[in-house]
């Protein structure tokens, strides 16, 4: 499915980021660093406040004002986008890198018609000479993610949950992007819907040859259409491998814990372990490893030291406790030390 | 949207029947007989004492009086005037009215362009020195004392600089030797206003509706086009000097009550703004790589007008206090003044008369934002 | 299961404590809901501080509130009836009324020979408690008419809020100029009359949408299951919770009643002996107005002080607003 030799067409270095607030400043995200080839796709994932949207409005450079960047590049064929000033980053959004919004958060505005909407983004770039060639491409990409090309002249009020979700992705589609950010793309519809519209997704990531990062709670939507993953907790990435790999044998405790919160998809027969507590505050995050407050392996080590990188094949996490490619159900099944 | 309209056409004539019976009630409640004003005034000749006394029911039961009086206001009889004898209560009116109406008008259109183009001027920059000075004076003028400011922008522009005349709606001496009467000038001028702007609109809607971006760039320069000729042809025509009067008049009532009542628009607009800057829809749009002028212009503000434009029934109530107020203190011949004087000098037929007008104003008000709110909002639109 | 170091386990059917005294549960349940809104009332006043606008705002509604306390005390100490009284007074020690400011007289005397400081201050205090009458007027029918129709709904809500249409739709001033010019009202009777207006009209209904949204919060279904009638849910749990947006509408409704005095005393038309509109109305009339900068005084420190009270009011109102209303706040300063 990947051609894992192709030169990255992503790549977010060292990726620091925090808000300054009332309170103090937020870390949010904290050298995070990944690659993603063409038409590869990766998965974000981990429980919301964890730094994920944060990541991808890096990558959007869509920060709200009290964000500070506080150091990593994102490169982009080797550009950094960080570095580009503000009319060179409107040229580079969409078209270079797009996004796909949750739909149910109102990510059409409801007082112009959908169609209008994509024809808006691709004047904007110049992708089509005339407002009449900018329609037939609407009406390619409505066909393309099954919408009838009809629709163009509807007020979003009048689709479905299903149908705007479809829109935004065609309008994400709308310049040939090279990378497409999906950010909780099918979070609020219900699951028949939401698994087509993940399976047409694939089914275009692959046609266009597109590198798309999925971003989710939900790990298990992420398994099915990702190659690789990345857990991300309290800003940090903490482990990053090949789906199937992290899938069969997780290394870092948040990530088993995740994967123990939902439903296997393989359908073995494994206890449901809760995850309880919440991400820490990031204003003032726990000393060590940021996770220790929920583990249930935690040491003394934990609390005070910053975990090394345990490395194991192409999969890799920061943990001072791995787990064993073997103990996986059973640490998930022993519940309480 | 049809039950809508319904609805909203139901309340207004509820609104109207209210005014009515407040204003009758009203004067039917003050010190002293209205019946026997009328009978016992001296102004009038028997024979139209009675006259009165029949068509008003003066000597019936007060809910018969009522009764007469709806029907009587219904058909437009409002009676005649104590003040003007003889002239009844409808023509005095019907003189005044248009006068209140382009005054108010026309600084409700300004000042909700101005206040719009500045709100979401402060709310995209927010903390800046405009933010600041804006909200400052802004709400310094909409809490001015309206009188006294009023009275401070005749003492600039007309005593110190002598732009602009005193006020009054026409300086008699220009009018001396005028054939025509005042009435008809304004209402040539009114006439040509309400042409010119629905050919503004043809203009604007047929070359929209062409779809080539290339043309709708002529619409400017055409009705420009449009305004020289309209102007030419005033000042050749033999009234263009007594229009010009009016027009010198008509500057400082309309910039003043523009000044006032801006900052309204502006604060609500600014706070509209807050919110739906955060909106995933306006995040969507800086996303596509849109200009930040369209993000705001065609995103933001376009959605944060919707809730402005439901208050506008504020603002333009507002506005239709403050005319009272620009017309007392500008001798500006309109609904305002006629009410204040009538109230005086306790012409009550006059006080009833004035307030149904003024009352049609605020309906005015409401029929204007319901049809802005249909046009604006799709959702509406469709339901 | 993964679960936190400190996780206690939920007290079971068996462990349940003691059933305290009712009154003692009372007691602290008052002082539970004290604490609460202390705290709240404390963060409240810590965003309402970092404003500047809203510093401002209650910095000159201080001084005015300065002012109002001075004058009595002037009056019993330095200043002689007959000289300063505001409204009977004569400046015996001036040949020429309207006399310039002089140290006698530091904002000089109107044209009928009276010290316009003494108008000022005395003035200051009248003002005051007709803002703050109509105000208080209009908060109790609007809280009331707000509650009652967010949570009986149906026909009562109905008919307020038809109610409230009409009384939007009607032009105040031009309203108020009849009923003045016809019954010479009082101040009192024309703080009640705004207060009606107002507390019928645009402030119900903003509190009844905020009811609506403390309606269905948990607490009332508590409250309710828990056997509280209709008028215990009405002014126990959903009043005290639209108490910080009635403060809101207060600052303008004050805003509006200093407002339409000044323009009824500035036409003429109300039964009140003193007020800043009637300064500039006796200024008006005696054409002093016109003379330009030469009569300062005469609407100068009027006119100043309507304009300055009624934006302050305005102003703290707006600043309030941006601690009641989270999303107007800036996300970081």
């Amino acid at each position: 499915m990947t051609n894992p030799q192709s030169a990255p067409v992503l790549k977010v270095v060292d990726l620091s980021l925090r808000y300054l607030t009332r309170g103090g400043a937020v870390k949010a995200v904290q050298d995070v660093s990944f690659e993603l080839a063409e038409g590869q796709a990766l998965g974000l994932v981990g429980e919301s406040g964890c730094g994920k949207t944060s990541v991808a409005n890096c990558l959007m450079r869509l920060l709200p004002d009290n964000a500070q960047l506080v150091a990593g590049q994102v490169l982009i064929d080797g550009q950094d986008i960080l570095s580009l000033t503000e009319d060179k980053i409107r040229e580079y959004r969409w078209q270079q890198i797009a996004m796909v919004f949750q739909a149910a958060m109102n990510a059409l505005d409801p007082v112009y018609k959908v169609g209008q909407q994509v024809v808006e983004a691709i004047e904007a770039h110049g992708v089509e000479a005339t407002v009449s060639l900018a329609r037939e491409r609407v009406a390619r990409l409505f066909r393309m993610v099954g919408l009838d090309p009809a629709l163009m002249d509807r007020y979003p009020h009048e689709f479905s949950g299903g149908m705007r979700q479809r829109a935004v992705i065609a309008m994400a589609l709308a310049c040939d992007p090279r990378v497409i950010i999906a950010d909780e793309p099918t979070t609020a519809l219900d699951v028949i819907v939401q698994d087509r519209i993940l399976r047409e997704l694939k089914g275009i990531q692959q046609q266009l040859h597109m590198a798309v990062i999925y971003i989710s709670h939900d790990i298990a939507v992420i398994a099915e259409v990702t190659d690789r993953i990345g857990v991300m907790y309290a800003g940090r990435l903490v482990e990053y491998g090949a789906t199937e790999d992290v899938f069969r044998a997780p290394l870092h405790p948040y990530t088993a814990a995740l994967m123990g919160s939902f439903p296997s998809i393989a359908g073995e027969k494994r206890v449901l372990a809760n995850l309880s507590g919440e991400p820490p505050n990031l204003i003032d995050p726990p000393p060590g490893c940021p996770f220790h407050p929920r583990c249930i392996h935690a040491t003394e080590v934990c609390r005070q030291e910053i975990p090394p990188r345990v490395q194991r094949g192409s999969q890799w996490a920061d943990c001072w406790h791995p787990l064993e490619e073997s103990a996986v159900p059973e640490s998930v099944e022993a519940g309480e030390v | 949207m049809t039950g809508y309209l319904v609805r909203r056409a139901g309340q207004m004539v509820l609104t109207l029947f209210l005014i009515i019976t407040v204003a009758f009630f009203l004067v039917q409640a003050q010190p002293g007989d209205y019946a026997s004003f009328y009978a016992l005034n001296p102004d009038l000749p028997p024979d139209v004492r009675e006259q009165i006394r029949a068509s008003f029911g003066l000597d019936k039961p007060l809910w018969e009086q009522y009764l007469i009086h709806l029907k009587n206001t219904v058909t437009g009889n409002f009676g005649v005037s104590f003040g003007h004898f003889p002239r009844p209560v409808m023509d005095v009116l019907i003189e005044r009215v248009p006068r209140t109406a382009v005054l108010f008008l026309t600084a409700t259109v300004f000042s909700f362009y101005i206040g719009f183009f500045l709100g979401k001027a402060i709310a995209w920059r927010r903390g800046g020195v405009l933010e600041y000075t804006a909200t400052i004076s802004g709400a310094t003028l909409f809490t001015v004392f309206t009188p006294a400011f009023a009275l401070m922008m005749i003492w600039i522009f007309s005593f110190r600089l002598g732009w602009l005349p005193v006020g009054k709606f026409l300086d008699p001496l220009v009018w001396r030797h005028a054939d025509v009467t005042a009435n008809h000038v304004f209402g040539q001028m009114l006439l040509t206003a309400f042409l010119f702007t629905v050919f503004a609109f043809l203009v604007l809607w047929a070359l929209r509706k062409t779809g080539r971006v290339a043309l709708a760039r002529w619409a400017g320069p055409l009705i420009a086009v449009g305004a020289v000729v309209v102007l030419l042809l005033w000042s050749i025509s033999s009234v263009g000097g007594l229009a010009l009067d009016i027009l010198k008049h008509m500057v400082l009532p309309i910039v003043t009550l523009t000044l006032i009542s801006f900052a309204g628009t502006m604060l609500l607009t600014r706070n509209s703004m807050l919110e739906t800057v955060r909106e995933d829809y306006v995040m969507a749009a800086r996303a596509k790589g849109l200009p930040e002028k369209q993000v705001r212009d065609r995103h933001a503000a376009r959605n944060a007008l919707l809730p402005v434009v439901t208050s506008l029934v504020y603002s333009l109530i507002f506005a239709i206090d403050g005319s009272v107020i620009i017309e007392v203190v500008f001798s500006w011949p309109g609904t305002g003044l006629t009410l204040l004087q009538a109230v005086r000098t306790e012409d009550l037929p006059l006080v009833m008369g004035a307030m149904v007008f003024i009352g049609l104003f605020s309906l005015l008000a409401h029929v204007i934002v319901d049809i802005l709110y249909v046009y604006l909002d799709p959702r509406i639109r469709y339901q | 299961m993964i679960t936190p170091p400190n996780y206690t386990p939920v007290p079971g059917p068996g462990s349940e404590p003691p059933v305290m005294e009712v009154g003692h549960s009372r007691i602290r349940l008052l002082w539970a809901r004290t604490r609460l809104a202390l705290h709240s009332f404390r963060t409240g006043w810590s965003i309402f501080m970092e404003s500047r606008i809203g510093v401002l705002s209650l910095v000159i509604i201080g001084i005015f509130a300065i002012m109002a306390v001075v004058h009595p005390i002037l009056m019993l100490t330095i200043w002689d009836v007959d000289t300063y009284d505001p409204v009977t007074g004569y400046a015996f020690d001036q040949v020429n009324q309207p006399a310039a400011p002089s140290w006698r007289h530091p904002l000089g005397t109107d044209p009928l020979g009276r010290d316009v400081l003494s108008q000022l201050l005395w003035s200051t205090r009248s003002e005051f408690v007709l803002g703050i009458t109509a105000a208080l007027v209009t908060v109790a029918i609007a809280t009331t008419v707000g509650a009652v129709s967010a949570y009986y709904g149906g026909i009562v809500d109905v008919f307020f809020m038809r109610l409230a249409d009409l009384f939007i739709a009607l032009p105040g001033i031009s309203l108020l100029i009849v009923l003045s010019a016809l019954f010479k009202l009082n101040l009192f009777y024309l703080a009640l009359v705004i207060g009606i207006l107002g507390g019928f009209g645009g402030t119900a209904i903003i509190l009844k949408s905020q009811a609506l949204s403390i309606k269905v919060k948990p607490y009332i279904e508590a409250a309710r299951v828990a056997g509280g009638g209709h008028f215990h849910i009405i002014f126990v749990h959903i009043i005290p919770n639209l108490l910080p947006l009635s403060l809101l509408y207060m600052m303008f409704t004050v805003t509006s009643a200093i407002f339409a005095e000044a323009v009824l005393s500035f036409l003429g038309l109300l039964d009140v002996r003193m007020s800043w509109g009637i300064m500039i109305h006796t200024a008006n009339t005696g054409g002093y107005l016109m003379g330009g900068t030469r009569y300062w005084w005469l609407v100068v420190p009027a006119g100043a002080s309507i304009t300055l009270l009624c934006s302050a009011f305005y102003l703290g109102g707006r600043a309030l607003d941006e601690v009641v209303n989270p999303r107007l706040r800036r996300r970081h300063d």
